[in-house]
This record gives C-alpha cells, sequence and structure tokens, in this order.
C-alpha cells in the first residue's frame, strides 16, 4: 500500500496560522499589507542616505500627528474638509438622483439633457475655478460648487443607467398589482437603481474628496488640502506626508464605515450584487 | 356572465427598419366566462404574448376592444393580475412583502395585508417562507410566491404567461397540480398562456388555439377533477385530447 506522508512544510504552518489569525481579526488584515510598506520607508530614511527633512522617517510623522492632535489643528482642519465634503455630496445626491430619474425615465428628457451632461461633464471641476474665483471669491460658494458639481455628475449617470437596468416586467408587475406610475417610480425604479446610485455615489465621493483638497489647495483657508500646502509653504515635508497618510486613512473609513455596509444591507442582501470578500 | 371579453382584437406594428406595418394579432374575438381557465396555445410568433400583453394592458391595441367584467381596458390594472415567466418579483422585499404589494397599493393596512399575505402563503405551502427574499428561494418556489401575490390582490383576471417554462420538469408538474388545486378551492378566472400542449390540457377547461394572430381553434376540456400527473399521464381521454391539439397546433 502506498502511505505517502504529505509533510507539512513551515511555510503552510505560518501561512495558515496567518490565515486562521485574520479570520478571527478581519481588521487587521488590511494593515498587514502595509507593514512592509512602512518598514522599507523606515530603512530607506534610517539609512542616512536624504537628509531628515528632505525624507523623514514614519516616526517623524506619528510625532507630528502626536502634536497637531494635541494643539488642535488637525482635528479643527479634518472637520473642516469632511463636513464640506459631506455638505456638497449631501447637495449632489439630492440634485442628482431626482435628475437621473428623470433623464432614466423620459425619452424626452434624455434627449435634451443627455449631451449637455456628457459636454458639462468634460469640463472637469478644477477647471470650473478659474471662472468661480472671479464670480465667487476664494470663499465657501467657490468650494462646495466645486464638490457639487463633481459629485453630480457620476451619480446622475449611474442613476440613468441603474434606471433603464430595471426590468420591464419589475416595473409591469407593480403597475398590474395596482401601483400609480409615480408610486411605480418610488416603488419600483427607485430600489431598482440603488446598486448603481450607490456605485454613483462611491466614484463622486472619490472624485469629490480629491477636488475637495484641491480646492482647498487654492482656495482655501483650512482643511488638510491647506494644511498640506500651508506645509509646503513652510517646508515641512512631515506635514506633507500627514496630510496625504490621512487622506488614504480617512477614504479606507468612508468606505468601510459608511458605503460598504450599505451596500451589504441593499444590493448585496437582495442578490441584485454579488459579493466578493 | 362574462368575466372577460374580447372584440375582434388586432395589433399592429410599425417596423422602422423594414419600413412596413407588422401584424401580431390579425383578429381575435374570444369570451371567457368568470371562473373558467382558459388555456392559449400557439406556434412562436403565432401572438399569444402579445395577447396577453393587450390584456394586461402593457400594450394599446390599434384595433378591437378588451372588456374586463364590463369595463373597458385602458391601461394595466389590478383588476388583472399577471405571473410572469421571469417571475418578477421584488428582489428588494421579503416573500410577504412581495404578496402583500397588492393589499399595500390598495391602502390596506399593515396588520391586516401581512395577514391576507400569510393566508395566502399557506394556500402554496410557502408560510415557512414568509421572511425571506426571493433570492434565497428556489425557482420553483418564487414562481409560487409570484402566483399567490397575483391572487391576494383578487384580481377579476388571472393572466399567466408561461409562468413553468423556466423551472425544471420535476418541478413544473408540481407547480401544474398546485395550480389545479388552488384553481379548484378559488376559482379564479384565468386566461393561461403556453407552448406546451400537455400542460394546456392537464390545466384548463378550455383550449383555445392561436395562429398567425386569429383563433384557429377552441377545444373543451371535460376531464374530471381533481387532475393528478398520476392518473391522467396514461388516461387515454387525456391522450387523445392532447394529440386533437397538438394537431391543431401544428397545422398552425
Amino acid at each position: 500500500m502506498n502511505t505517502a506522508v504529505v509533510s507539512v512544510s513551515r511555510w503552510q504552518r505560518v501561512w495558515g496560522a496567518y490565515l486562521r489569525w485574520t479570520a478571527r481579526h478581519p481588521a487587521l488584515a488590511s494593515l498587514v499589507p502595509f507593514v512592509p510598506v512602512v518598514a522599507l520607508w523606515a530603512a530607506v530614511a534610517g539609512a542616512g542616505v536624504f537628509p531628515p527633512a528632505f525624507f523623514p522617517a514614519p516616526i517623524a510623522v506619528v510625532q507630528k500627528f502626536g502634536t497637531l492632535m494635541a494643539n488642535g489643528i488637525l482635528p479643527a482642519y479634518l472637520e473642516d474638509s469632511v463636513v464640506r465634503l459631506a455638505a456638497g455630496t449631501a447637495l449632489g445626491l439630492a440634485l442628482g438622483i431626482p435628475l437621473g430619474l428623470l433623464i432614466g425615465l423620459s425619452d424626452r428628457a434624455h434627449r435634451a439633457l443627455w449631451p449637455l451632461l456628457l459636454f458639462f461633464q468634460a469640463i472637469g471641476d478644477i477647471a470650473w475655478l478659474p471662472i468661480l474665483l472671479i464670480w465667487f471669491g476664494f470663499g465657501l460658494t467657490t468650494m462646495t460648487f466645486v464638490i457639487v458639481y463633481t459629485v453630480l455628475f457620476p451619480v446622475v449617470l449611474n442613476t440613468v443607467l441603474g434606471v433603464r437596468s430595471v426590468p420591464l416586467e419589475l416595473h409591469r408587475a407593480a403597475l398590474s398589482l395596482g401601483a400609480s406610475k409615480t408610486r411605480a417610480v418610488w416603488e419600483v425604479v427607485l430600489p431598482g437603481a440603488l446598486p448603481n446610485i450607490m456605485t454613483g455615489l462611491r466614484n463622486g465621493l472619490g472624485f469629490g474628496w480629491r477636488a475637495l483638497i484641491a480646492a482647498e489647495i487654492i482656495v482655501g483657508t483650512s482643511g488638510i488640502g491647506f494644511l498640506m500646502f500651508d506645509a509646503r509653504r513652510a517646508g515641512s515635508v512631515v506635514e506633507i506626508l500627514l496630510g496625504m497618510i490621512v487622506l488614504g486613512v480617512l477614504w479606507y473609513v468612508v468606505d468601510s464605515w459608511v458605503l460598504a455596509p450599505i451596500e451589504r444591507a441593499t444590493g448585496q442582501r437582495w442578490g441584485l450584487i454579488t459579493r466578493h470578500d | 356572465m362574462k368575466s372577460l371579453s374580447i372584440e375582434h382584437l388586432q395589433k399592429t406594428y410599425f417596423d422602422p427598419f423594414a419600413n412596413r406595418q407588422v401584424t401580431a394579432i390579425r383578429d381575435i374575438s374570444l369570451a371567457v366566462e368568470a371562473g373558467d381557465f382558459v388555456a392559449v396555445v400557439g406556434p412562436s410568433g403565432c401572438g399569444k404574448t402579445t395577447m396577453l400583453n393587450l390584456i394586461a394592458g402593457f400594450l394599446a391595441p390599434t384595433g378591437g376592444q378588451i372588456r374586463v367584467d364590463g369595463r373597458a381596458v385602458s391601461g394595466p390594472g389590478p383588476d388583472r393580475g399577471v405571473v410572469f415567466q421571469s417571475f418578477a418579483l421584488f428582489p428588494w422585499r421579503t416573500v410577504l412583502d412581495n404578496v402583500a404589494f397588492g393589499p399595500k397599493m390598495r391602502g390596506v393596512a399593515k396588520a391586516r395585508r401581512h395577514e391576507i399575505a400569510r393566508e395566502y402563503l399557506a394556500l402554496a405551502g410557502l408560510a415557512h417562507a414568509a421572511e425571506r427574499y426571493p433570492n434565497e428561494l428556489s425557482g420553483g418556489m418564487q414562481q409560487r410566491v409570484g402566483v399567490v401575490r397575483a391572487l391576494a390582490n383578487q384580481p377579476d383576471v388571472l393572466l399567466m404567461d408561461e409562468p413553468f417554462a423556466s423551472v425544471d420538469a420535476q418541478t413544473r408538474m408540481t407547480l401544474q397540480e398546485e395550480l389545479t388545486r388552488i384553481w379548484e378551492q378559488r376559482r379564479p378566472t384565468v386566461v393561461f398562456i403556453t407552448h406546451d400542449v400537455n400542460e394546456a390540457v392537464f390545466l384548463a377547461n378550455r383550449v383555445v388555439v392561436l395562429s398567425h394572430g386569429a383563433v384557429l381553434d377552441d377545444i373543451r376540456v371535460d376531464l374530471p377533477r381533481p387532475r393528478a400527473w398520476d392518473a391522467l399521464i396514461e388516461d387515454a381521454r387525456f391522450k387523445a385530447l392532447a394529440a386533437q391539439v397538438l394537431q391543431q397546433v401544428r397545422s398552425a
């Protein structure tokens, strides 16, 4: 009889232990990939090839984080940026979803508005800044306009796509069960388009966040973008790096604490989008 | 009493690419008694699905008239319940809320409409699935929900568009038997579209054969009820009727 003993290698042991460990603590699984990146960064900084003011070590950024948290600058700037983004996104959704429904449902609205939409989408958010600065000056109006403008297009375009992807039968089923045409929009079109609207929101937030940082760099008097640009003026590479890291972490938080839970509770639950862990 | 009456129904489409009118329904007249079960069969392109969409009000006829319980049809409405081949359940609603949808649109209070929905779900042996979402159910169970959802709205006419065409053969036979049982209990007026001759004869009191947008034949099925496949599959009268209908369909 063939008694092939398959031995478990050391690597398999380590890998197995890692998989079991991250299964128990899923949050850590997304942190582990950063370990070699930070280690490499620390090694290069520690080698002393570049002067610390030009290429600071990770620990310097952590210390800067501590200082800016303690003196309240970072929390205040973070709050300013997040509030601007949230307000701009809310306004973008409030305008974008109804507009998307209209264009998706009405052939006439589609004919009238679609070419305009594509044209204005092409004029990127930042390209509006020169004229906005002349019209509205260096202030909140300009920044809000840029964010709303940036969020609006992905939301509208994806809502239209979502409305058009709702199966005809679902709409007909609602009507033959006694729903009025207006009611059917609320009961069928809107929930049917929701997965696409979420995609629009996700893209809109991503673009909006970038647009906000750009607007803060040019227009701002506060916010993370302003922090980074102000640091450049002072020549503080540490602060610029800190700003960049804050941007990345914040996006991760928005994605996993806001967007992903909504998607789990809607489209994934209903079987409209397949889950991929 | 006539529940559904169709008079000289006609439907033509304009085909902009061929630049001509295409006739889907040439001339159909049909009267269905209240509480009757009529199956409509015919080859692909005979106009049977177009006819159902016209009765449902999803399409507007180019000629003739459709009346349900004396009222002229001018669009979709809750007096005509529809069961779709694709089930068309709302994925974002639980089974219970799918079935309660019709009563909800009528403004029935939540407790009462859930009571109605549970009663109809029990009728199809689905009481246990009430809190689940459609994507968690098999195709056969989804279509049971589809039938029950239409019935729970108590329509004057139940329109079924090849409802069992997309489930497997064994499930189909079970669904057919369940449908005859429910029909005997509740006696809804049913117009059942199918291309399956055996299914038509098994379910219906009348089989209407369509050909090129017109009625070719109207065959009465006086098999005793309750009907079950075990008994009928070798039944001489069933086989003779099925053969008669099949011959008409193939000549259509």
